[in-house]
């Protein structure tokens, strides 16, 4: 995230103000959790890395703080390098996979349920992002990243079903069915 | 029963002798008022046979159906459309729409159906096609709107006589993304009106707008979990500056 | 040859699966081409048949009847028979103008006193038991067949009984009831049966009651064709003799058909046009399917050719197999249609080559006519479309869709399934209307005044009319078959397409009742206009076809008629827009979706 708020900067030198405001409109629900001086503590890092330089301001003085902060040179080329970058998240499965196959081989749980349970979490997950996404107002931009999180949850859920039938005794039944 | 839709040991077979399958079997369910159950499974899974069954479309081989109080699986058949008529609407996949009507003239249709006078047909038609953001378009024909208009035709015409309850089976199986959404935020505006509706679908995005959600498999519900009012506030924690 | 293998099997399955409308097809086709061939092959009927009596008979060439009584007469008609012409005569005898009693029946009736031993000229052909002797009459076959008199009976000339001894056929006089050739005294006569009895005993009759006499003369010319100058040349300045021509026997006798012609040839246009529409109707419900079927063929690389083989094979094979059944149909018909009167003798030769070829011509066109649009029209579809199953787009009707709102819901449903298909509601109305031409034609020929054969109080029948009007009854009978057969086809065909929005007005609420009052309803709305159109039609044909003077059948009866077809048509439609209503509607729907 910090790579985003610097390319923020490429543009035009920002108030920290400014910076989250943007950051809020482009994030939607995601970026409500946002405290006020998340952005400040990011500020200050950039700073330190010698990335963004700060000046005092003039001339606005309904704003409580004056400061405007630029890219440095050093900052420019981070912003180059972040755009080229094709750097993905890992999708984590692996955790429940281990699990399910742990919880049957050691008898501490039956997969199935486990499965169950976390399509309940996920489907909550995902009304959640699916109402956050037709709350949100025509034409704004937080929509293509509820899409997102929507498809990917889906994704997921997909993936959950695969478990549980791989996982579900009702195959052997089948199999019972057709040799009768 | 207190709730609008009350089923019990719900059994529907198809087919003779040895090809005799249960569509549905032994399946008991309560839905009340105001409430939006989505039914998932894959296709085969009885969930649409379930919704011919609770709209009358119909008859179950064993069990009963209420709706409002009324048992209607002993209805006659003259019974039963005037109770299609007044108390329930129809969406479906492929919109069944007639083609050589207008889209105010589909959902004109029931209300004349009804017994109403055509102006007041007309008039609510006009109403329904605004509320689904369609009244452009209320004298282009099926053949002339897309895949999603053509679906909020067909939701106006299922509220026509405001029923107690839609029926929605598998109301953007030939949508694409932009086209589910509309439907979706239809849906959610009738949902927070107090409409009750019943989806079957088997994608979870649709599913997932719904209070509550029921799965089936073989005929049988195999999960019923209750959406509505669990909000984790989970979105808010996707994002972190330092993540 | 593999394509011609292809096409066969292909067709022959089709016909396999839709068996029904193979056979209404064949139904149609067949007595519509029966009725042509029919009407087209009375033509000339009546000739050949007074050409075999007259062979079988040695009838004459030209009578000649001398009405006056008086010394002079038979010297006169024996100068006749030594003309250098005649190279053979008969008489001269006696025809006694006489009333004849048999059973209930009382006719005039005239008496040829007969030679024991016919001579060269003029032998008729005894039928049934014997030739005349004293005491014993023989009977004209076409009067007794209509006295209902049979060798044995006896029969009462002048209040005289006589057994009948014979019956007999005779080309030297007209055909029953025409027998008299000339009235008494030389005046016009009234329908007249002919008896023969023996010389002495013709003039014992005469002399004995003094009734009126003719004498007659049989002459053989030595050129038959020539009868006319002989005529011309022997006109006689102080006695009067009438000649009659074989010729003119010839012609009599043709007006014995000539209203039976128009009514089979008209009868069959008809029956071709509602054949066409049957067949069409069947077809066009079929255009979804035979343009998907197009599309299947395309997609496996079948050519223009192929397809259009496949598609109109079938019609045009079983249109052909229908023609050949008709064919055979008018040939085994044909006796009983084309001769109404006993008098002659023969048979009917059956359809002739020219015959053939016009009824070919008529099943060909029932074939293209009813399905070179919708094979045109899969031929033209696009190959993706035509496997989608995409029928044609109905058009939007915004005045009926507006007007059917203002009514309750049957006529709601029925009104916009008519729009829906104008051209299915054409079909419906000319239909309708065709069977009320026939219906109004058949009424318009029953409230003519009936001119009987019989004397007084008895009645004999009127050859001609009866066997009109039951000629005439069985061509509307077929026209009303055909007619039935069309309207269950095509409200068939429209409850097929009209599959889903019904299932689907279920769904809003509309009841099977409603549904199925619709689809009647969307029957009947087109037959109405028919049945308007119908009976004004009927007259007309009827006025066009009919010599003379007609008298209109009363108002009552035509409404009543329409009414009843309307009533039909109603009845008819129930059936299958019962069942289509019945159909239940889950399945419909999801079949569609799939």
């Amino acid at each position: 995230m910090q790579d985003a708020v610097l390319a923020m900067l490429a543009k035009e030198p920002s108030h920290g103000y400014d910076l989250r405001a943007r950051l809020r409109r482009s994030l939607g629900p995601l970026g409500e959790s946002m405290n006020p001086g998340q952005i400040y503590v990011t500020l200050t890092r950039l700073e330190k890395a010698g990335l963004i330089v700060s000046e005092r301001a003039s001339g606005l003085p309904e704003r409580p703080e004056r400061k405007v902060y630029a890219l440095t040179p050093a900052g420019q080329e981070r912003v180059a390098a972040w755009l080229t970058e094709v750097g993905w998240p890992k999708p984590d499965l692996a955790e429940f996979h281990l699990k399910l196959v742990v919880a049957a081989a050691a008898r501490l749980a039956d997969p199935v349920e486990l499965v169950a349970a976390q399509r309940r979490e996920l489907l909550r997950r995902l009304r959640e992002a699916q109402h956050a996404a037709l709350a949100e107002p025509e034409g704004s931009a937080a929509v293509l990243l509820l899409e997102g999180v929507v498809l990917r949850l889906q994704a997921d859920l997909r993936w959950l079903e695969a478990c549980e039938r791989a996982w579900s005794p009702v195959s052997a039944v089948d199999d019972e069915a057709e040799d009768a | 029963m207190n709730a609008l839709i009350g089923v019990r040991g719900l059994v529907k077979e198809h087919g003779e002798g040895r090809s005799r399958v249960r569509a549905v079997d032994a399946v008991d369910l309560e839905v009340p008022e105001g409430q939006t159950l989505a039914v998932m499974g894959p296709s085969g899974c009885g969930k649409s046979t379930l919704l011919h069954l609770l709209g009358g479309l119909e008859r179950p081989t064993d069990g009963e159906v209420w709706l409002a109080g009324r048992r209607v699986d002993t209805l006659s058949e003259r019974a039963l459309a005037r109770l299609r008529r007044r108390s329930v609407g129809f969406v479906f996949q492929a919109f069944h729409l007639m083609e050589e009507l207008s889209a105010a003239e589909n959902v004109e249709l029931p209300a004349l159906l009804a017994g109403r006078s055509r102006r007041e047909a007309r008039r609510r038609a006009s109403l329904l096609l605004e509320r689904v953001g369609l009244t452009g378009r209320a004298r282009h024909l099926p053949s002339q709107l897309s895949g999603g208009q053509r679906q909020r035709v067909a939701i106006a015409r299922a509220l026509a006589n405001d029923p107690l309850v839609v029926l929605a089976d598998e109301p953007t199986g030939n949508l694409d993304t932009a086209a589910t959404h509309d439907v979706l935020r239809i849906f959610e505006e009738l949902r927070s009106a107090g409409q009750t509706l019943v989806i079957v679908t088997h994608d979870e995005r649709v599913a997932a707008t719904a209070d509550r959600l029921v799965s089936m498999r073989d005929g049988m519900f195999v999960d019923d979990t209750r959406l509505a009012g669990t909000g984790t506030g989970w979105l808010g924690g996707l994002i972190g500056l330092d993540g | 040859m593999g394509s011609a293998v292809i096409v066969f099997r292909l067709v022959l399955a089709d016909i396999r699966r839709h068996r029904a409308q193979a056979a209404m097809l064949l139904l149609a086709v067949t007595v519509a081409t029966a009725a042509y061939a029919l009407g087209l092959s009375l033509q000339g009927v009546s000739q050949a048949l007074y050409q075999q009596t007259r062979e079988a008979t040695a009838g004459p060439d030209v009578v000649a009847l001398a009405p006056d009584p008086g010394p002079a007469v038979a010297p006169t008609l024996t100068s006749l028979a030594r003309a250098p012409e005649v190279v053979a005569h008969n008489g001269p005898y006696r025809i006694v103008y006489a009333t004849l009693v048999a059973g209930d029946a009382t006719s005039k009736v005239v008496v040829h006193g007969a030679a024991n031993k016919p001579g060269a000229v003029d032998r008729p052909l005894v039928t049934s038991g014997r030739w005349v002797r004293s005491g014993g009459a023989v009977l004209e076959r076409g009067f007794a067949a209509a006295l209902g008199v049979r060798v044995g009976d006896r029969v009462t000339i002048e209040g005289r009984a006589y057994p009948v001894v014979g019956i007999a056929v005779t080309a030297a006089t007209s055909i029953y009831p025409w027998a008299a050739q000339i009235g008494p005294g030389g005046g016009p006569s009234d329908p007249t049966g002919l008896a023969w009895l023996t010389r002495s005993d013709a003039r014992a009759l005469a002399a004995g009651n003094d009734l009126p006499v003719t004498t007659a003369m049989d002459l053989k010319l030595r050129d038959p064709d020539a009868t006319q100058a002989f005529v011309d040349a022997h006109h006689h300045p102080t006695v009067r003799v009438t000649f009659h021509t074989w010729q003119f026997k010839a012609e009599q006798d043709a007006v014995m058909l000539r209203d039976s012609q128009p009514i089979l040839v008209v009868g069959s246009w008809l029956l071709g046009f509602l054949a066409v529409t049957g067949v069409a109707a069947l077809a066009a419900g079929r255009a979804g399917e035979q343009s998907r079927r197009a599309g299947l063929l395309k997609a496996v690389g079948a050519g223009p050719g192929l397809i259009a083989a496949v598609l109109l094979t079938e019609y045009l094979a079983l249109a052909l197999l229908a023609e050949a059944l008709g064919l055979v149909l008018a040939r085994l018909a044909e006796p009983a249609i084309a001769s109404p009167t006993a008098s002659r003798i023969g048979d009917v030769a059956g359809p002739a080559g020219a015959t053939v070829v016009a009824t070919t011509a008529l099943a060909v066109a029932v074939a293209g006519l009813s399905t070179l649009r919708p094979t045109l029209r899969a031929l033209r579809t696009a190959t993706v479309t035509a496997l989608g199953g995409a029928a044609r787009r109905p058009r939007h009707h915004p005045l009926l869709t507006a007007l059917s709102g203002l009514l309750p819901a049957p006529l709601l449903l029925g009104l916009r399934l008519t729009a829906r298909r104008p051209g299915r509601a054409v079909l419906q109305a000319c239909s309708t209307a065709t069977t009320l031409i026939a219906v109004v034609a058949l009424l318009a020929v029953h409230a003519q005044p009936a001119r009987e054969y019989g004397l007084g109080s008895s009645a004999l029948p009127n050859l001609r009319d009866v066997h009109d009007r039951r000629l005439l009854l069985a061509v509307t009978v077929l026209l009303i078959a055909l007619a039935a057969v069309n309207t269950l086809a095509l409200t068939w065909t429209t409850a097929t397409e009209a599959r889903v929005n019904m299932a689907v007005a279920r769904t809003l609420g509309a009841t099977p009742g409603q549904v199925c009052a619709g689809l009647s309803t969307a029957q009947l709305l087109p037959a109405l206009l028919g049945a308007v159109a119908g009976v004004p039609l009927g007259v007309f044909v009827y006025w066009l076809f009919s010599a003379g003077e007609t008298t209109a059948p009363p108002m009552s009866w035509m409404i009543s008629a329409a009414l009843a077809v309307l009533l039909a048509t109603a009845a008819l439609t129930a059936l299958p827009a019962r069942l289509a209503a019945r159909r239940p509607v889950a399945p419909t729907l999801s079949a569609e979706a799939a």
